[in-house]
């Protein structure tokens, strides 16, 4: 820009801006929003995998189906169980972990470093960890059991056992996470509070009730909303560790869409389930928006 | 106070037993013979230590092209998110434009929208253009990422104005700006976006799953989920890889600690 005027150089930095962002948005549009808006259009429709055409209009007979669909119901009623179980759990054990990280220990940095680490695994290997630790007569969680004097019992065979070996895997490999977002909380809380509670002579636990806890509102917030909706779309895990079974006991919302659309190729189908778990996720990210001022990225 | 002290030390030793022994349980019977995997009463160790699981699984088992597509798709996605997460961030940093309100929103709104939503059409929109099959298809639409954007914004903010100003002034193009001020002067937040977008990228299990079903095209995730779910599975392959899967992010791990911790706290980072 040697000798361009001061108007064609304001042009210029108003165009900028969009050039920069276009790449993200483009992929954004194409990956993402068009395919939520075709995603609403063939759930009103009887597209199946192999539709090449244009498929049939077919109203709310989709989200009808849904209502009468045991196996569907059955699914969404499993995932919320799951994550009535697991986001206390989590909470409660990724807080614990926390506070034991800031009291004055020597070696803090290894026991942090242990406690994320299985962060770091994919879900995909977590479950194969734990179906190989846990699976059959002869595995390993029974070879403890039989060295303690006890029985081996029925393991991922057993419907119960199986819904707990998820919540477990789940808790084990994401607990590291949040006690991350909950150390930096308690790093924040200003020490001045502890020591006027303390002149107050507050003891440890209403210190914790009455300062610590307060002043993790916003981190408690975020672990919930995040842990919801990690653990509502839990599929991956399911896959490895125990592949829906035993009589569909650990089968999910996402692995029942899954299989509809491309082991069954009900495309309009599952897409209308597909629409009512976005009402559900909307709910949810709508609730965190609304509690937090739509604050959670600052 | 010494008591509770050491009530402390046992405790936070007993629990990293309880996040360290299964992975080391399951790394030590990937070195175990197969004679040893299935017997009625296993051992903890191997008896007969040997690395022919992970021989057969390279060897036989085309897990050494798995590999390689993991590490392509990893590194080119990463790279591409960087770029363009970057871009991104700096535009709504620096800039004021008309719409960049309802830019923000849009972004936000896609956070709602996760992959396991909208996985039904994502796979007509592959179809269509060619992607199905096609590794790209697990490069180039993972690589934007509404976090990124957020966590690159929130740095740049940083960069002084002044900085930007005098390089205009001395004639630079925006292009210039953005890879001689930009990217060098972001390197602490990059260094949190790639190790993330890293992780996300190699351990992805639901976009290869719907993007590829040609065998010659699996991840490492990928191969490991279909084939342990196969009657008659060749589980001490499995076990090999799964440790083998572990190992690049271990490695990342002890390296780029304080960016993990860092960028979790930031923007509970999720891809």
């Amino acid at each position: 820009m040697k000798k361009e005027s001061f108007k064609v150089y304001q042009m210029k930095q108003k165009v900028i801006p969009y050039l920069f962002l276009t790449p993200n948005l483009l992929i954004f549009s194409i990956f993402i929003i068009f395919p939520a808006l075709i995603g609403i259009y063939y759930s009103f429709t009887d597209m199946t995998l192999f539709t090449f055409d244009t498929p049939s209009f077919v109203g709310l007979e989709n989200y009808a189906k849904l209502i009468t669909d045991k196996d569907f119901i059955a699914a969404v009623f499993n995932t919320f169980k799951l994550v009535f179980a697991t986001v206390p759990i989590i909470f409660v054990v990724s807080l614990t972990l926390a506070i034991l990280l800031v009291q004055p220990l020597k070696l803090v940095g290894l026991f942090r470093a242990s406690y994320y680490w299985p962060v770091m695994i994919s879900a995909v290997v977590v479950g194969i960890m734990w179906n190989w630790i846990l699976a059959t007569q002869s595995s390993m969680f029974n070879q403890v059991l039989i060295t303690f004097g006890f029985d081996a019992i029925e393991t991922l065979t057993n419907p119960r056992f199986a819904w707990w070996a998820i919540v477990y895997a789940i808790v084990w490999s994401r607990a590291g996470y949040y006690m991350i977002i909950f150390v930096a909380a308690l790093f924040s809380v200003p020490a001045s509070l502890y020591e006027a509670a303390r002149m107050d002579g507050a003891s440890r636990i209403q210190q914790f009730m009455y300062v610590t806890w307060p002043s993790l509102k916003a981190a408690r917030l975020m672990v919930f909303i995040l842990v919801t909706m990690e653990v509502f779309k839990t599929y991956p895990l399911a896959v490895t560790l125990t592949g829906g079974g035993p009589f569909d006991a650990t089968q999910y919302t996402v692995q029942y869409i899954y299989e509809m659309a491309f082991r069954s190729y009900q495309v309009g189908y599952a897409s209308a389930m597909s629409v009512i778990m976005l009402m559900f996720v909307t709910i949810i990210t709508g609730l965190n928006f609304y509690l937090s001022k739509g604050g959670r990225n600052e | 106070m010494k008591n509770k002290l050491t009530a402390q030390y046992i405790l936070a030793f007993l629990i990293v037993l309880v996040f360290l022994i299964p992975v080391i349980y399951v790394i030590a019977s990937s070195f175990k013979p197969v004679s040893e995997l299935f017997v009625a009463s296993p051992t903890f160790f191997p008896k007969n230590f040997t690395i022919e699981n992970y021989v057969n699984a390279l060897k036989r088992g085309n897990f050494a092209r798995y590999i390689f597509n993991s590490l392509l798709v990893a590194t080119t996605s990463t790279f591409l998110a960087v770029v363009i997460n970057t871009m991104s961030g700096y535009a709504l940093a620096k800039f004021k434009f008309k719409g960049s309100t309802i830019i923000m929103i849009v972004i936000l709104s896609t956070i709602m929208l996760p992959l396991e939503v909208i996985m039904v059409p994502i796979f007509s929109v592959l179809k269509f253009f060619g992607m199905y099959n096609s590794l790209l298809a697990l490069i180039i639409p993972a690589a934007a990422t509404p976090t990124g954007i957020f966590l690159m914004r929130q740095y740049l903010i940083t960069i002084p104005d002044e900085l930007i100003q005098s390089a205009r002034i001395d004639g630079a193009s925006e292009w210039k700006i953005f890879t001689h001020i930009i990217l060098p002067n972001a390197k602490p937040a990059i260094a949190t976006l790639a190790i993330f977008s890293f992780m996300w990228r190699w351990n992805d299990y639901v976009w290869p799953l719907i993007a590829i079903s040609d065998p010659d095209k699996y991840t490492l995730q990928l191969a490991i989920a279909n084939f342990s779910g196969e009657y008659g599975s060749d589980y001490s392959s499995i076990l090999a890889m799964s440790a083998i899967s572990m190992v690049p992010m271990l490695i990342i791990f002890l390296i780029f600690q304080k960016q993990f911790v860092q960028g979790t706290v930031q923007s509970g980072m999720k891809g």
